[in-house]
């Protein structure tokens, strides 16, 4: 069970784009860091995805397992949303 | 209406398939984990007949599915307007939901002609990947890549276009003229295709490059530029892009080192525009002027080393974003009977139909594109009249 969804993203970015309207349409609730509101946060970005690319989606778990996703990707996505 | 229920367990492959493909078009469930409450197993095997297999779908007409392929889940599934199944062939199948595709299914949709577009990533495409549009006509002040996608997109929806995310495999002729999809998520037949796939971006296979993705290497400025405030980067290519490109990124990157192999081709307005930021020595423009490789400390790049002439120099840089040209969509062709250019790109006649009956091609895909957003539209709207047309011609047999 997903207790908490994080999406780091820019303003002009498409993927981050289809990353959000993915998850409102499916209703699920997620916290938005923009990088470019929020430059400060990218190292936490960098730190979770290993890269310097946005979307980065953290899906915390019911456990506080955590998982992480780069780019929109639905094959590694969905299967954290049960 | 009642409601689908999935019996599954977050360790099982075949669940989260299934799940995937029930997500992926919209379709409501519930999902049960069995490992969760014994009394879901139970509940589970009452209506198995005590068979122990998940994932078990209950369907809302009381039919039980024990992991069943996509394709059976598909065809089990196909009172839901969003599935097609083996039985149902639907009017237009378009691969790929750039301009030129919304476009087409503006047209196609307008007319009641039931078409689904599959898309692998974007929808709107290289376009909506493009910070700032300018000379798409209608806009007086520009608009921004993802703003046109979403109108598009939205257009294209009013008039009932589905989309759905998933990538196309293979395209065949089958005997009675109708055409196989093959999906990542299944089989579909339709009766007339539009390939719309566009282009990406091309790689440079240097020594770096690979290793150093999205850690210093970088194909798309506006969704990884932000990363570069007050930094130091190199942009490679000379062409419309790279310096459209160069120019988004003069708002991050405090220096630009533009390396071009040749000399700049892009446009005269993008020349112009890019003058201002040479002049204030915010872009160092590097001519004749080849990348060797992409280095870095292991987990960031840090330089590069160049070739110009017979010099060799390494040059300190944060990262590096390649533009050196695109390279067709095409490679899901490459053993059907579709014939292509020399580059790879779709030929097609005046009326953009393909060497296969009743497939076409519109966009930057097709051979003999001029890869503008204008034309990709003008394109689309010319592929959805022909399109209409010979799904006339089938009716009148
Ligand atoms: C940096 C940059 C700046 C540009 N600026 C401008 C500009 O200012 N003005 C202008 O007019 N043009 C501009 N262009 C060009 C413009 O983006 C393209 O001409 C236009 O997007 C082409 O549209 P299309 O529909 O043919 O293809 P695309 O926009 O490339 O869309 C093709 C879609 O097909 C999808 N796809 C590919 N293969 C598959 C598959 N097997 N299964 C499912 N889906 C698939 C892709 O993911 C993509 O979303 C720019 C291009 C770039 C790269």
């Amino acid at each position: 069970m997903v207790k908490n969804i994080t999406v780091f993203t820019t303003n002009q970015c498409a993927y981050c784009h289809m990353v959000k309207k993915y998850l409102d349409n499916k209703n699920l609730k997620y916290d938005e860091v923009n990088l470019d509101n929020e430059p400060n946060r990218r190292q936490e970005a960098i730190s979770l995805s290993g890269g310097m690319t946005v979307p980065v989606t953290l899906v915390t778990q019911h456990d506080d397992s955590r998982h992480v996703v780069v780019g929109f990707n639905l094959s590694s996505l969905v299967p954290l949303l049960s | 209406m009642k409601n689908i229920i999935v019996y599954g367990a977050d360790w099982c492959p075949d669940c989260h398939r299934s799940r995937k493909f029930l997500d992926e078009k919209n379709i409501q469930y519930i999902y049960l984990d069995i490992d969760s409450d014994k009394s879901i197993k139970s509940e589970m095997l009452s209506l198995t007949d005590n068979k122990n297999i998940i994932p078990t779908i209950v369907l809302p007409n009381g039919q039980i599915l024990q992991e069943p392929s996509n394709q059976v889940l598909a065809k089990a599934l196909n009172d839901f307007k969003s599935v097609s199944s083996d039985n149902e062939v639907i009017d237009l199948v378009i691969v790929g939901a750039g301009p030129a595709s919304l476009t087409t299914a503006i047209y196609t949709t307008r007319e009641n002609i039931k078409t689904i577009i599959f898309e692998k990533a974007v929808i709107g495409g290289l376009a909506a990947v493009t910070d700032l549009i300018d000379n798409y006509p209608g806009f007086e002040d520009g608009i921004s890549g993802l703003d046109l996608a979403d109108k598009l997109e939205k257009q294209a929806k009013r008039f009932g276009t589905q989309i759905e995310f998933n990538t196309v495999k293979k395209i065949e002729l089958l005997p009675n003229n109708d055409k196989k999809i093959h999906t990542e998520n299944g089989d579909y037949v339709a009766r007339a295709v539009l390939i719309a796939t566009g282009t990406d971006y091309k790689k440079i296979n240097v020594p770096g490059e690979k290793e150093y993705l999205s850690r210093g290497v970088h194909y798309c400025a506006t969704c990884d530029g932000a990363f570069y405030k007050d930094k130091e980067i190199a942009v490679i290519g000379g062409g419309n892009s790279a310096i459209q490109e160069t120019i988004f990124l003069t708002k991050f990157a405090t220096k630009i080192h533009l390396l071009v192999r040749s000399s700049i081709k892009a446009s005269e307005v993008l020349q112009k525009k890019l003058q201002s930021f040479i002049d204030s020595g915010q872009v160092i423009v590097h001519l004749q002027t080849n990348i060797v490789s992409i280095l870095g400390d292991n987990q960031l790049v840090n330089r590069i080393l160049i070739k110009q002439g017979d010099i060799k120099q390494e040059l300190a840089i944060d990262g590096v974003f390649i533009f050196v040209g695109l390279k067709p969509n095409s490679e899901f062709l490459n053993n059907s009977s579709i014939e292509l250019d020399q580059l790879k790109f779709i030929k097609t006649n005046n009326n953009l139909l393909t060497s296969m009956n009743g497939v076409f091609a519109a966009g930057d895909i097709r051979s003999g594109s001029t890869m503008q957003i204008a034309s990709a539209v003008g394109e689309g709207a010319t592929a959805a009249l022909h399109i209409r047309q010979y799904l006339e011609s089938l009716k009148s047999y």
